[in-house]
């Protein structure tokens, strides 16, 4: 391939713009991050995804320099920026709330920074200027943040944090406040600000789906630990835990007895029944295993579909229509329920199956994962 | 419209308007009127028994004689400058220490803050005149003010503050600052504290982001405390006859000692009728700075 | 937001230190045995008793008390009913004018309300006393009274009287079963407010009052004007005494019904 990937992470040679080295963040009793070690690459779009309370706020918050570590470093550029104040870091912060000053215009909102590094006027007004045209608010200067929208607030607040040209930017929730639709446009549009800016994104993020459209990489955060760090589609298609598998998408999960079968392993997952078959995420002992697929990989099927060595029959339960998608959840003698999915591609087709049909349910042997229990 | 709406409405309405803009309207007529040896101590008194004419003849009684009079002796000029003077700086000094008092408290932790609350509210509580009186034994010549300055050994004779205009500034201070703390108090609780944070983060340090964010954004509690210690500073009656002295010139005292010394009503309408004049500026300021609140709020 | 903590710790010392130290040393000294104000005389308290023989005193805080028991229940009572009107009253001819009394006299110089009022009984030739002394504390407390109120009718919900009227109320008993109860702690804090503005107030008594009703505030401050006295000081410790021991249970009570409240809803949700 001629054209060059963006993967820093693979290149052993890269320099990390962010290296966190063993951090660690306590409040009191509570550890918010556990001995924490993560590399970010400059022009990343890293994405810290996570339930609330998983650390991953206290994280970007050490990066603003709110909070310092209890121990471990932080190192920006190869710099231990701990003794650095937030006000002298060349890091800056789209926050939740957007917390943008209420007493100042939209134009005053987004040269406040470039005020502080005491630039003259002429430099701050091109620069404000240019800000409000990459996010296409340039009408809206003179107006106070209380008398736009919320999806024009949430662009000054981003307009604000970007004027200094910081090294990395980092964004709290950045979409939680706009509604789906505008939720989903503008997911692309910070995408196309990243690249035009060059600048490097970290986001936080509960929000999967906006996790996985926006980065470049995630990191999946539970109880303060990282539990995964992988792009988008090896997260979802190669999870390394039930917890990843569980959080990201769909998914169906299979406990049994797994034995290794040269690439594969044959799982055992209930009496008289055949062993499923699937891949393993990592090399791993014969034991307890679980075994994860997503609804969209199972095929359901009337007749017993000859070609594929995972086969189960069930009984269909209940059936959620999407409009694109139908899930259809089968339920299987031994009492597990599967789901399986498949896409509405013609109109007005008759549904294929319907409540207590009989069906097959069926997968190849790459399509599920096995991961440790 | 229904008899009980009609009467909801109108038992208040004719309340105030009878015991509060009435009574009004009868201290302006008696601003315009003679003083005169008799009962009621003034006139033209009108006779309604006499009908039409005697309404006329009541009109071209009255006169502006008493504001002129005003106007001339210096005493009134005096006593309304001087108020005005010891309002402002008093409200200036209550807004110096109740700041960092409504500060302090809004930066206190969570679970202090009830009891920081009820300590503020509790002299707001607690009966004016008796919080006056205990400023009179701190502040006598033998008192705790002088004592504790002259261990201090920063002076060596007890001063005499008592019965001045310092006296005054100080009772001020200490019985309005209740109104200072409250309304700033309640604007710094709301203040977000990630606008701090994000002035930080571009570049502010931590005094510039007070100054710049902080003090901007409780501007209207602000406004509001200076205003509430202001307007009853201005009138004030109880203060300056118990902690001035003879020269202490306030126009509440004034008035009061008109009315009751000389027995002027005339005058002390007409004295009253100014001083009511010179609130309605604040006033009016004060209405447009809660409407502004109220709207913000919203 | 906890920041200049050395700063803030100062500063409320400070700010705390100045505004209780005088009332803390009147408290001290009514426990005095020394005439002498300034001179710690030992342990006593006899100005205690001897204030309470003081048959002077005693018939002002009377004729207090009677004056804020009366005041304040008509102030509450107009009060309610002002702030009901001003905010769900709708259109009605005067209503700026209206409003306009409601807030005017709460910023009026006393001076000022207490002469009006004064001319006002004089030229309809009404004997001052008792009665006009309520007369006057009713009125102006009454506006104090619909302020109070009238902040927590326009927070609360109008769909919950608009619920009772749709299940068959009548205005009056929508106001009476619903929105009175839900008001309630509002109309009480407006009734508190009422009787100490009442049982406070010297100035628009001094002016409305005449020879036969002497209250409490007008003696002290008579008494006050002669200089510091160990009765003044016994005094003083028992209102002060008394208004402590209102607001702390004051803001228990809220406290407890805060709390109650949080425990009730945490039950629910285990429950749910």
């Amino acid at each position: 391939m001629p054209e060059t990937v963006f993967e820093p992470w693979n290149d052993p040679a890269a320099n990390p713009l962010i290296q966190f080295r063993n951090v660690t963040k306590r409040f009191g009793d509570f550890t918010a991050v556990d001995n924490l070690s993560i590399d970010i690459f400059e022009k990343e779009f890293f994405a810290l995804l996570g339930p609330s309370g998983c650390g991953k706020t206290t994280m970007m918050r050490m990066l603003a320099g709110f909070e310092t570590p209890t121990s471990g470093t932080i190192m920006l550029d190869g710099q231990d920026i701990s003794p650095i104040p937030p006000n002298k870091r060349s890091v800056n912060m789209m926050f939740q709330s957007y917390a943008l000053f209420p007493h100042l215009t939209v134009y005053d909102n987004i040269a406040f920074g470039l005020k502080r590094d005491k630039l003259p006027p002429d430099q701050i007004d091109a620069r404000v200027k240019e800000m409000l045209r990459l996010v296409q608010i340039e009408k809206f200067g003179q107006r106070k943040p209380e008398q736009i929208s919320g999806g024009q607030r949430q662009r000054v607040a981003l307009a604000r944090a970007l004027a200094k040209a910081p090294k990395l930017l980092l964004l709290d929730e950045p979409l939680s406040a706009l509604d789906k639709k505008l939720r989903q446009d503008t997911q692309f549009e910070l995408m196309d600000i990243q690249e035009k800016t060059g600048t490097t994104f970290v986001v936080v993020t509960h929000d999967q789906e906006e996790a996985m459209t926006v980065a470049s990489r995630v990191a999946v955060m539970d109880h303060g630990k990282l539990k995964q760090v992988d792009t988008p589609d090896r997260i979802y298609e190669a999870p390394n835990s039930t917890y990843v598998a569980d959080f990201i998408g769909d998914v169906n999960i299979i406990e049994g007895h797994g034995k290794a079968q040269g690439d594969t392993m044959a799982i055992s997952w209930a009496e008289g029944q055949p062993p499923i078959i699937g891949t393993p995420s990592k090399p791993m002992d014969d034991g307890n295993v679980s075994f994860a697929i997503r609804p969209e990989k199972v095929a359901i099927s009337a007749e017993r579909p000859a070609d594929r060595n995972n086969v189960v029959q069930g009984k269909v339960l209940d059936i959620a229509y999407l409009g694109n998608l139908s899930t259809y959840h089968v339920q299987l003698p031994s009492g597990i329920v599967i789901k399986a999915q498949t896409a509405n591609s013609r109109r007005r087709a008759s549904r294929p199956f319907t409540w207590e049909d009989e069906v097959w349910l069926s997968w190849t042997d790459t399509a599920g994962i096995v991961l440790e229990r | 419209m229904n008899l009980r709406r009609f009467s909801l409405i109108a038992v208040p309405y004719f309340w105030l308007l009878g015991l509060f803009l009435i009574p009004f309207l009868i201290v302006f007529k008696i601003s315009l009127s003679d003083i005169a040896l008799s009962i009621p101590p003034y006139t033209p008194t009108l006779e309604l028994s006499e009908g039409w004419a005697g309404f006329r003849d009541f009109l071209s009684q009255l006169d502006f004689e008493n504001f002129e009079f005003l106007a001339t002796d210096d005493l009134y000029w005096k006593s309304y400058l001087s108020s005005v003077q010891i309002a402002f700086i008093s409200t200036f000094i209550c807004l110096l220490i109740g700041f960092p008092i409504a500060y302090g408290m809004a930066n206190a932790p969570k679970e202090w803050q009830p009891t920081l609350m009820l300590l503020v509210i509790l002299p707001f509580w607690t009966s004016f005149l008796i919080r006056v009186y205990s400023l009179i034994g701190i502040l006598s010549q033998e008192g705790m003010l002088n004592q504790f300055l002259m261990w201090l050994g920063l002076i060596g004779e007890p001063l005499t503050i008592l019965n001045t205009n310092v006296a005054v500034y100080i009772g001020i201070v200490y019985t309005y600052c209740p109104f200072m703390i409250l309304p700033i108090y309640a604007t710094l609780i709301k203040l977000d504290g990630s606008l701090l944070e994000a002035a930080e983060d571009l570049g502010c340090s931590r005094t510039e982001a007070f100054w710049r964010i902080t003090v901007p954004l409780s501007k209207a509690g602000i406004i509001a405390g200076c205003f509430l210690v202001f307007i009853p500073a201005l009138g004030e009656f109880v203060i300056p006859s118990l902690l001035g002295g003879s020269d202490t010139l306030m126009i509440g005292k004034t008035l009061f000692e008109e009315f009751y010394n000389n027995r002027d009503w005339p005058v002390a309408s007409a004295v009253a009728v100014i001083l009511l004049l010179i609130l309605i500026i604040p006033i009016v300021l004060y209405q447009r700075n809660e409407q502004k609140m109220m709207e913000a709020e919203t | 937001m906890r920041r200049l903590t050395w700063f803030n710790a100062t500063s409320l010392t400070l700010g705390f230190a100045f505004l209780y130290i005088p009332m803390i040393v009147v408290i001290i000294y009514s426990f005095n045995e020394s005439r002498l104000v300034t001179v710690w005389g030992g342990f006593s308290t006899k100005w205690y008793g001897e204030l309470l023989q003081n048959e002077a005193f005693l018939d002002a805080a009377w004729v207090t008390f009677k004056v804020g028991f009366f005041s304040s229940i008509i102030a509450t009572i107009l009060g309610t009913m002002g702030a009901y009107v001003l905010v769900r009253g709708g259109r009605f001819y005067g209503r700026t004018l209206f409003s306009g009394m409601i807030y005017a006299p709460l910023v009026m110089p006393e001076v000022i309300t207490g002469l009006s009022l004064l001319l006002l009984f004089i030229s309809i030739g009404l004997d001052r006393g008792l009665f006009t002394i309520i007369l006057a504390h009713a009125t102006f407390s009454m506006c104090y009274v619909s302020v109070v109120v009238s902040s927590r009718l326009v927070s609360f919900d109008r769909s919950v009287e608009e619920a009772a009227l749709d299940l068959g109320c009548t205005p009056f008993e929508a106001f009476r079963l619903v929105t009175l109860p839900i008001i309630a702690p509002a109309v009480i804090s407006g009734w508190l407010l009422a009787l100490t503005l009442s049982l406070d107030d010297l100035v628009i008594a001094s002016f409305v009052a005449g020879p036969s009703a002497t209250t409490l505030p007008i003696k002290v401050f008579s008494s006050i004007r002669l200089g510091v006295s160990p009765e003044i000081n016994a005094l003083s410790t028992i209102l002060i005494g008394l208004v402590t021991i209102g607001t702390i249970m004051a803001s228990l009570s809220t406290k407890r019904a805060v709390m109650r409240r949080e425990r009730a809803e945490r039950m629910a949700e285990q429950a749910g």
